[in-house]
């Protein structure tokens, strides 16, 4: 199957400052990717080349075949910009339904898509109210709505949920999760937690340089789990250790175990819960693997 | 980036109708158009609406002629439709200034508040610049049309007679004012392609004009041939239109040429910059 988005050599420089650093990857359709990295590593200069805001200054970059920004690719990629705003001084429902109309749809057809994707965002009951009366979330909702209109096979949404309150940022990841069997959506966020929920492929990026990581599958010969309990106890490491098919165990944050097993016919999420259980420590959470975060940052503390 | 083409006719007629929207719909416009209408009254009420009275005043013909004679202006006052003469003078002058100020803002808001971000993954850029471009110059084109049709009006108060007559006066000033007005609302969507707010773009404008003016006016001066750069001002050729003493090629022509020269100017900028 032919990948949604090839990067090859990609790299962005502002004058002296080299944003993205010769970056190759490819994205299939399919689960939610995740875009993560810290702040000015790159993150929105990737999606300004994907949207094509800018022009890379090295390498290529395809989106279903076609450069970015192309004319054959209106209505099948989709994006919220960080920080853009609709115009102030409109009702939402004509914004949307311009550009609705802009994406081939009649002026009836138009206005009842402009309901529907505020629908999709919970705000049905304001569409006559003007961009700038909202307050800063409910652009926000209104921003991603914009990127639902029609049938867009990519959605890429930069720090979608940035700003929204803990409920419509879970409506967010809710309404993604759904749409997600219809298009493939490419999140940047600064909330792993979220990512992981979502995303199956994570594409991180720090001063320029990309790596790839996975959430959901353990790719390499080692198998972990993850163990966050509740309170500190003493000398867990060493109690861990002391299981059956367990070959090291490290903390990686405070309250927080990876444990590296090699599989045996004895399922070992079994006996560390039973074990916990037994010592009479509170667990909050048993990962399969490494969580994200452990992934993309240092591991082991000392 | 985008390639450019194609022209999709439907996104292209989407856009510079936003614009009519913009201007018709909006607080801001309509304030805007208020100011317009006001200005508009008093020039009808008096300037247009007395026009007339002066003109033909037999104390006063004689010296009319002789003044109008000495600045190139004689042929207007063989015009019947003595309103449209008065009003030729006036729009000729007011609407190029005016346009400035009404297109000042084609892109630019729109750029550094990120909307053009959700409009380019909808439509090409030159749909984007051009579709503005339309929609700039048909809303002047609306207000060009509405301040004809009140003059019409005044004339058809004055003499039922000269109605017929001014119809079609005012349908060739119509389509004279609006091809004048193109380079002028094009110079706008130049301007917005690098300014950073619709005010510098005014800023921009003005110098262009002033500063503009001086340097080609001395480069005139040192080197007489230099005196072509003149053809890089919009209305440049307003003086002689005026006075009805210039050829309607050159009319048209000069306009035209300048637009497409500052529309391709524009979009080379516009293509090649980040949003």
């Amino acid at each position: 199957m032919r990948p949604l988005i090839t990067a090859s050599g990609l790299s962005k420089s502002y004058g002296a400052k080299l944003a993205l650093n010769n970056v190759d990857f490819e994205i299939n359709k399919g689960a939610p990717v995740a875009l993560v990295g810290p702040n000015g590593a790159g993150k929105t200069t990737l999606f300004s080349l994907l949207c094509g805001y800018i022009a890379p200054s090295k390498g290529s970059l395809e989106i279903l075949g076609h450069k970015p920004g192309s004319a054959a690719l209106f209505n099948k990629v989709s994006a919220l910009p960080q920080d853009a705003q609709l115009d102030p001084r409109f009702n939402i429902d004509k914004q949307l339904a311009f550009y609705a109309k802009l994406q081939g749809m009649g002026a009836k057809q138009s206005q009842t898509e402009a309901l529907r994707v505020l629908d999709l965002v919970g705000l049905k009951e304001i569409a006559k109210q003007r961009a700038g009366d909202l307050s800063h979330g409910m652009r926000k909702r209104v921003t991603i709505a914009q990127a639902l209109i029609g049938a867009p096979q990519i959605v890429m949404l930069d720090e979608a949920t940035a700003g929204l309150d803990p409920i419509h940022a879970r409506e967010v990841r809710e309404l993604v999760s759904e749409l997600s069997e219809q298009a493939t959506f490419i999140l940047s966020s600064h909330d792993l937690t979220e990512l992981e929920r979502l995303c199956s492929q994570v594409l991180h990026l720090d001063k320029g340089v990309l790596s790839e990581h996975q959430t959901k599958t353990n790719n390499t010969d080692k198998h972990f789990y993850t163990l966050m309990l509740s309170e500190a106890y003493q000398n867990v490491e060493q109690q861990l250790q002391a299981i059956a098919g367990v070959s090291r165990v490290y903390m990686s944050q405070h309250k927080e175990y990876v444990v590296e097993y090699q599989p045996t016919s004895d399922p070992l999420d079994i006996a560390l819960l039973n074990f916990c259980h037994q010592q009479h420590w509170q667990y909050r959470q048993l990962v399969n693997g490494h969580t994200l975060e452990n992934q993309i940052f240092k591991q082991e503390k000392v | 980036m985008a390639t450019p083409l194609p022209i999709n006719v439907g996104r292209l007629t989407q856009i510079a109708g936003f614009e009519l929207v913009r201007m018709f719909l909006t607080k801001r416009g309509l304030i805007a158009l208020a100011a317009f209408a006001l200005v508009w009254l008093i020039i009808l009420r008096y300037p247009i609406g007395q026009a007339v009275g002066i003109v033909s005043a037999p104390d006063f013909e004689q010296i009319a002629r002789d003044i109008s004679g000495s600045i190139g202006l004689s042929k207007l006052l063989d015009w019947p439709e003595a309103e449209f003469a008065m009003y030729w003078l006036i729009a000729l002058y007011s609407f190029p200034v005016f346009g400035l100020f009404i297109c000042s803002d084609q892109t630019v808001g729109d750029r550094e508040r990120g909307t053009l971000r959700f409009l380019s993954l909808r439509s090409t850029r030159f749909e984007i610049l051009f579709g503005r471009f339309l929609g700039q110059l048909a809303v002047l084109a609306c207000l060009v049309a509405i301040t004809l049709v009140a003059t019409l009006a005044v004339l058809g108060f004055r003499d039922p007679s000269l109605l017929a007559g001014g119809f079609a006066r005012a349908l060739s000033i119509f389509l004279i004012l609006v091809i004048t007005l193109c380079p002028f609302v094009a110079l706008m969507t130049l301007i917005n392609t690098f300014a950073r707010s619709s005010r510098l773009s005014i800023v921009l404008a003005i110098l262009y004009f002033a500063a503009g003016g001086i340097i080609v006016g001395i480069l005139q001066w040192q080197i007489p041939v230099l005196g072509l750069l003149d053809y890089l001002f919009p209305g440049v050729q307003i003086e002689l239109l005026a006075g009805q003493n210039l050829p309607l090629l050159s009319a048209v022509a000069i306009p035209l040429v300048q637009t497409a020269v500052l529309l391709s100017v524009a979009q080379r900028i516009f293509a090649r910059s980040s949003l």
